[in-house]
């Protein structure tokens, strides 16, 4: 708690220098949630809210701020509060940046601190948050919980300006430390639909699995610490943006968190995941208003001395959103699955489901927006039935939001 | 101040004409959006002009104009009309500068002492490209499309200088001797001109 008060006394004083720009934004929802808890409340619903939640909840509160501490160093930083499960203030990124001015065709950067890797084109709005549907994507909804660097990230870009090309490309390498426990909510509650974003050092919850009653399981939480550091190694990953004029914007990234399965933290209940996946993005803009965005993201994720649970996850999405004057609406639809490789028939890990998610925004002026969202998914989890719920459900998750921005 | 108004009186009884100049590439066909200006070779009679305000804005993460002329020791500013912050800078030789422009905050105008191109970018928005054409000579301007552009000068020897942002070499110009006596003016560019990639660009491009 000390260093969050420590981290917003700074904002405040970079906020009064000149040299800072602070953006904001507050999402206020009124959700009709469906009656399968969520897993934020130990259920094994897939959405963020459900009928408890009914009413108007605040869904997203962010300050997003950069403050440049010299030409080339920067300061950034998102601040997220959250009503859900508890409420809590917490910091989502925070890092650091060094990104000279060069007489260079070629033009580079580094980031320290933690952030997140920059393979999605479904979150480019603040605080990484998307303009398109509120309900992430399940791949980004999955990013915005488990996976953030806490690491050291160095881009090289050939942007297409320098040598009047069409074509621009980015090459980013990092390494990082951390996010070793980063898989376990794809093993025991799978792929959910939503845009909550995990702050640094909180912890996720999921449902009281059985398996975890077991002796080869006694040691694991009921919950994730998805960013704690629990073997020592240094993680890494690597990515690539390929952009045709910005019409066309290309993003693969592959990530391996080098995590060694055998680790454990047992006063945290956190195992080292040995996670590892590759992303592919691409945003098509058939003309000014209409944008195709889809991404594919496929891999493998392992826990145990002799990988006792050892899971390999896909999904995908296709979204199609169409800008009109003052209205945007966005259609997605998304499929996920986990499929159980271990032979620990006492840990069902499969699970699957796909989902549709339609949006529609208006922006009233430039600092408000409202918005109503539907979503129905179904889906499949093979330990549901050890807990006394059917395998199969459907969901479906009615919003009606506004949003203010400075 | 009896000086000046000699001056002033000769520049009246000088001759001007309402000159077009037209610009044309090596297939004769007009070229659009290049600086032209006309540098007199006799001593002009200096003519006491208003202080003019130029602006290069950066709107919808671009360069407003993308092309802006403007005479030696002109004042220029910047306005951020975007609601997210800029790094505009330039390497050129006749002028060297960086300016952080955070929204609703300007900053105090550039001053432009030496004539060259100006070539702008932006250290977080890569692809925005800008010039400003520092000129000696209060005859300038773009042409249109049609490739033409006028302006008033008074009789006399000058040099024409062309520059177009297609050129091999961004930092040179062309340039010919012309007499002002008639009203019109042709120029044919000596070079073919490179097309300059340009990107239509969204709120979500800089993610």
């Amino acid at each position: 708690m000390n260093i969050r008060i420590l981290l917003i006394l700074t904002l405040l004083t970079l906020t009064t220098h000149a040299s800072a720009q602070v953006k904001g934004l507050l999402q206020l929802s009124a959700i009709k949630g469906d009656s399968q808890p969520s897993w934020q409340e130990g259920g094994v619903g897939l959405y963020r809210y459900d009928s408890d939640t009914d009413g108007i909840v605040l869904s997203q509160g962010l300050i997003d701020f950069r403050a440049d501490l010299s030409s080339a160093w920067s300061a950034h930083g998102v601040i997220n509060a959250h009503q859900d499960p508890e409420p809590s203030l917490g910091v989502s990124q925070a890092y650091l940046q060094y990104k000279p001015l060069t007489r260079s065709n070629y033009k580079w950067h580094v980031r320290a601190g933690g952030f997140y890797p920059l393979l999605s084109l479904e979150n480019p709005d603040m605080g990484w948050i998307s303009p398109y549907n509120y309900t992430n994507s399940a791949i980004n909804s999955w990013i915005g919980e488990e996976v953030r660097t806490l690491g050291v990230e160095a881009t090289i870009k050939r942007p297409g300006r320098s040598f009047n090309s069409k074509h621009s490309f980015t090459f980013v390498g990092a390494t990082f430390k951390g996010n070793d426990p980063a898989g376990t909510l794809l093993a025991w509650r799978g792929f959910a639909l939503h845009d909550r974003q995990t702050t640094f050092n909180e912890a996720i919850a999921f449902a009281p699995v059985a398996s975890l009653n077991t002796p080869q399981l006694q040691w694991q939480a009921n919950q994730v610490l998805p960013f704690e550091e629990v073997d020592g190694r240094f993680g890494y990953y690597a990515g690539v943006h390929w952009d045709y004029l910005k019409k066309s914007q290309f993003r693969f990234y592959y990530y391996d968190n080098n995590g060694d399965p055998a680790a454990l933290n047992h006063s945290t209940g956190q195992y080292a995941w040995d996670t590892r996946f590759a992303s592919a993005a691409w945003l098509y803009k058939f003309n000014a208003k209409t944008r195709l965005i889809t991404q594919v993201m496929s891999g493998n994720t392992a826990m145990g001395e002799a990988r006792g649970v050892d899971n390999d996850f896909y999904s995908h999405f296709i979204l199609l959103s169409h800008k009109m004057a003052a209205h945007r609406l966005s259609v997605r639809y998304d499929y996920f699955e986990v499929t159980d490789k271990d032979d620990w028939a006492f840990d069902p890990n499969a699970s699957h489901g796909e989902g549709i998610t339609a949006t529609w925004r208006y922006q009233l002026t430039p600092q408000w927006q409202l918005g109503i969202e539907g979503s129905a998914l179904h889906s499949h989890a093979d330990n549901r039935a050890t807990m006394g719920i059917t395998e199969k459900i459907s969901q479906q998750q009615i919003s009606l939001n506004a949003q203010w921005r400075f | 101040m009896k000086l000046f108004s000699l001056l002033l009186l000769a520049f009246i009884t000088v001759k001007s004409y309402a000159v077009t100049v037209t610009i044309a590439d090596l297939d004769q066909q007009a070229v659009a959006n290049a600086v032209v200006w006309l540098t007199p070779l006799q001593p002009l009679e200096s003519k006491v002009r208003p202080n003019q305000s130029f602006t290069m804005s950066q709107k919808d993460r671009q360069f407003t104009p993308h092309v802006l002329v403007v005479e030696q020791n002109a004042e220029v500013e910047f306005p951020n009309l975007d609601s997210i912050m800029h790094h505009v800078y330039s390497f050129s030789k006749s002028k060297s500068f960086e300016l952080k422009l955070y929204r609703e905050q300007p900053k105090a105008p550039i001053t432009f002492e030496q004539t060259g191109v100006v070539e702008l970018g932006c250290n977080i928005h890569d692809w925005m490209l800008g010039y400003i054409v520092v000129v000696d000579s209060p005859f300038y301007g773009i042409t249109n499309e049609q490739g033409k552009l006028s302006f008033d000068a008074p009789s006399g020897d000058y040099t024409l200088n062309v520059w177009h942002e297609g050129f091999n070499d961004i930092s040179l110009t062309e340039s010919q001797r012309v007499k002002i006596a008639d009203t019109a003016l042709q120029y044919q560019l000596k070079q073919q001109l490179i097309p300059r990639i340009m990107l239509g660009v969204d709120e979500f491009d800089e993610y």
